[in-house]
């Protein structure tokens, strides 16, 4: 092939490309995949429940009370009160599960009763530290500042419409989910324990620091530390 | 070729060589009916003992054995230390030999010589292992870590589970390897593991300053019904049903006031037969306290605690022998107090008539003195055992007089070999009943440590 065939040919080529149509290609409508078959996706649980490490149920209860170094929660859980409401950490690390690394002391994987008493003991002291520092402070707290109780306590008698969303700023800060959520009977049965407290505190504790209903909401309070859903997972 | 009558022979024979070592079903029955009034008491020798100072005494210098001597040991505290020459200038210890017994101890014993009608020694325990967690997993439990997951329950569980889910502290654990692992254990006999007897009386504390008793018990009985309502609606209902148990638990521990009880300065007022100003064992004299205070009151089925510090691999090992013997001299002590102490339900009997004691550690330590005048780990072991179920005045099992090492013990069903934990355990077991198998993989019951 000569010098001049080859050009030829190109531009031929060239100008074949450049005037020819577009080339369109149609849309075709994607069809339904057909299911080959239907199964029920199965989302009941694998395993039992299990603890909440320690060290989770530690670190909650630090962020729960404000974000504090461990010591300085314990400072302000003892108080310079005398109340007795806590004593140190280190008297109830063993209780909570945590292990000992000196002794080879694994970590608790089961609650005990011991551990449910430390539950109580820690948790009381949570919540009794919290209401004074939400609510009895000298002046008026803003409701951004408290730590535990984000609302203002109903004045006078304390219905049940009353309590129900009060108690729901509760359950989603400790339990993780709107009150609504849980099983139908929990918010009536825990206004049941704040009505209760609130009626015969004054009988029950006469020497309280706390009024009836700030007892009442103070249980509600120890009842959510101590949840069964607050410790299992 | 193995036909089918050779096959089932040897089906047969393999049934009955691993069931030989077991006690039979009815009479374990029989035993475990008259052990529902019995307690517990379980000592972890933290950190791995020298066996050559107390069960498996070793005075001389004999294979790749060192005596301990005065070159390592300061004897000034060591009651029952005597001189014998060894060498050069160094002297080791005589023996000790308990008037009226065969048994033959080194100076850490203690007081305890004085008891060898109530003792039984069990020597060259096959350990396998020389790391500390594997060691006290293996001697508490029976079995070895898996991958350092505890594979079984120990001991204390087992035994509550069988004869203590009434009480109201089932399972006390004081630093001691306590595990819950495995299937049929009620709940309330999870270990209640703790740092300090003391830590008891501060967790149960409560100021009235807040609230009233009967009001935080009307939180737990909420608590309760909610742990019910979940566990009915729970694929797995056993954890939520198991905390509605502890919930209950909780309740009758603070309405037993056992916060003004058991406190440490409670205790030592309670029983100043202990020594709480010793060494090495004051701190756990006042768990022993607790045993004694906490069985009397009928509270527990089983205690078990540390005590630690025998791990000396280095200078410390020159105090080794003296804290031998205050722990020796600590269980004598409880002992005496289980004399003096009245059963809580059987009329005219003493707790000590019904209290057996089990004593272990994770290995002991090796024969050689190392360059640190320390001992290292060493895979063999000894064991005490205070049980008026077991045979007394007895020592069972030996180790290599030369290398320290266990030596075959007895023809057990699967041959002659050294005795190890699992068939200790089994045999602690079976003395109260309970059949081996229900919760321990390994071990047979060595008969010829029971009274009957």
């Amino acid at each position: 092939m000569t010098m001049r065939t080859l050009v030829v040919f190109t531009c031929a080529g060239v100008a074949a490309c450049g005037g020819a149509p577009a080339l369109l290609v149609a849309p075709i409508p994607a069809g339904t995949l057909q299911p080959t078959s239907i199964a029920l996706e199965d989302t009941t649980p694998k395993e039992d429940l299990r603890m909440v490490p320690p060290e989770v149920t530690m670190r909650t209860y630090l962020h729960l009370f404000g974000a504090l170094a461990p010591l300085d929660f314990q400072k302000d859980a003892r108080g310079r009160d005398g109340s007795g409401l806590f004593d140190t950490w280190d008297d109830y690390v063993a209780a909570l599960g945590f292990p000992d690394y000196r002794l080879d002391v694994p970590r608790q994987t089961q609650t005990n009763a011991l551990m449910v008493a430390t539950f109580e003991r820690v948790g009381v002291a949570l919540c009794d530290r919290a209401l004074e520092h939400d609510w009895k402070g000298t002046e008026p707290r803003p409701v951004q500042e408290r730590v535990i109780f984000a609302f203002d306590p109903p004045k006078g008698n304390v219905s049940e419409a009353d309590f129900a969303p009060r108690f729901d700023v509760l359950h989603r800060t400790f339990l993780g989910y709107p009150a609504s959520l849980a099983p139908a009977e929990r918010t009536a049965r825990f206004y049941a324990l704040f009505e209760t407290i609130a009626k015969g505190h004054t009988k029950a504790d006469p020497k309280s620091r706390f009024m009836p209903d700030e007892a009442g909401w103070a249980a509600v309070c120890y009842g959510l530390t101590r949840h069964p859903e607050f410790h299992l997972y | 070729m193995t036909t089918r009558r050779t096959f089932l022979k040897i089906l047969s024979a393999g049934a009955v060589t691993a069931f030989a070592g077991l006690p039979s079903r009815r009479a374990l029955a029989d035993v475990a009916a008259s052990s529902e009034s019995e307690f517990f008491v379980f000592v972890h020798a933290a950190g791995g003992w020298d066996v050559t100072l107390w069960a498996d005494p070793r005075n001389e210098a004999r294979g790749i054995i060192h005596p301990a001597s005065t070159e390592n040991t300061d004897t000034s505290k060591v009651k029952r230390w005597v001189d014998a020459p060894l060498a050069e200038g160094t002297r080791t210890f005589e023996l000790v030999r308990p008037a009226g017994s065969n048994l033959v101890f080194g100076p850490g014993i203690g007081d305890l010589a004085e008891m060898t009608d109530r003792i039984t020694i069990v020597n060259g325990l096959a350990m396998n292992t020389v790391a500390h967690p594997d060691g006290a997993t293996y001697s508490a439990t029976g079995r070895h870590p898996e991958g350092g997951r505890v594979a079984a329950s120990s001991i204390d569980t087992m035994l509550s589970n069988e004869l203590g889910r009434e009480q109201l502290l089932p399972t006390v654990s004081i630093r001691f390897p306590s595990s819950y692992v495995g299937d049929n254990l009620d709940r309330r006999v999870v270990p209640l593991a703790i740092d300090d007897v003391g830590s008891i009386s501060r967790t149960l504390s409560r100021t009235a300053l807040y609230d009233a008793s009967g009001e935080r018990d009307e939180v737990t009985a909420l608590l309760s019904e909610e742990a019910a309502d979940l566990a009915k609606r729970a694929t797995y209902p056993g954890v939520l049903e198991g905390m509605g148990l502890q919930y209950g638990g909780l309740h009758r521990m603070l309405s037993s006031n056992l916060q003004d009880v058991f406190s440490a300065g409670g205790l030592r007022k309670a029983h100043p037969e202990f020594d709480y100003k010793s060494r090495f064992a004051g701190g756990p004299a006042v768990n022993a306290a607790f045993a004694v205070e906490s069985m009397k009151r009928n509270l527990v089925r089983s205690v078990s605690f540390a005590v630690g510090g025998f791990d000396t691999h280095g200078n410390n090992y020159r105090t080794h022998a003296q804290l031998q013997q205050e722990t020796f001299d600590l269980l004598a002590s409880l002992v005496r107090s289980l004399d003096a102490t009245p059963h809580p339900l059987k009329n005219g009997a003493k707790l000590s008539e019904h209290t057996h004691i089990l004593v272990v550690s994770e290995f002991c330590r090796t024969p050689q003195i190392n360059l640190n005048l320390g001992r290292d780990h060493y895979p063999n072991n000894s064991a005490l055992v205070i049980s008026p179920r077991f045979k007394t005045n007895v020592a069972f099992g030996r180790s290599d007089p030369e290398q320290l090492l266990p030596m075959k013990a007895k023809k057990f069903a699967d041959g002659e070999r050294a005795i190890a934990p699992p068939d200790l355990l089994a045999t602690f077991l079976a003395a109260f009943g309970v059949s081996p198998r229900k919760y321990m993989r390994d071990g047979e019951v060595v008969s010829e440590l029971l009274k009957t």
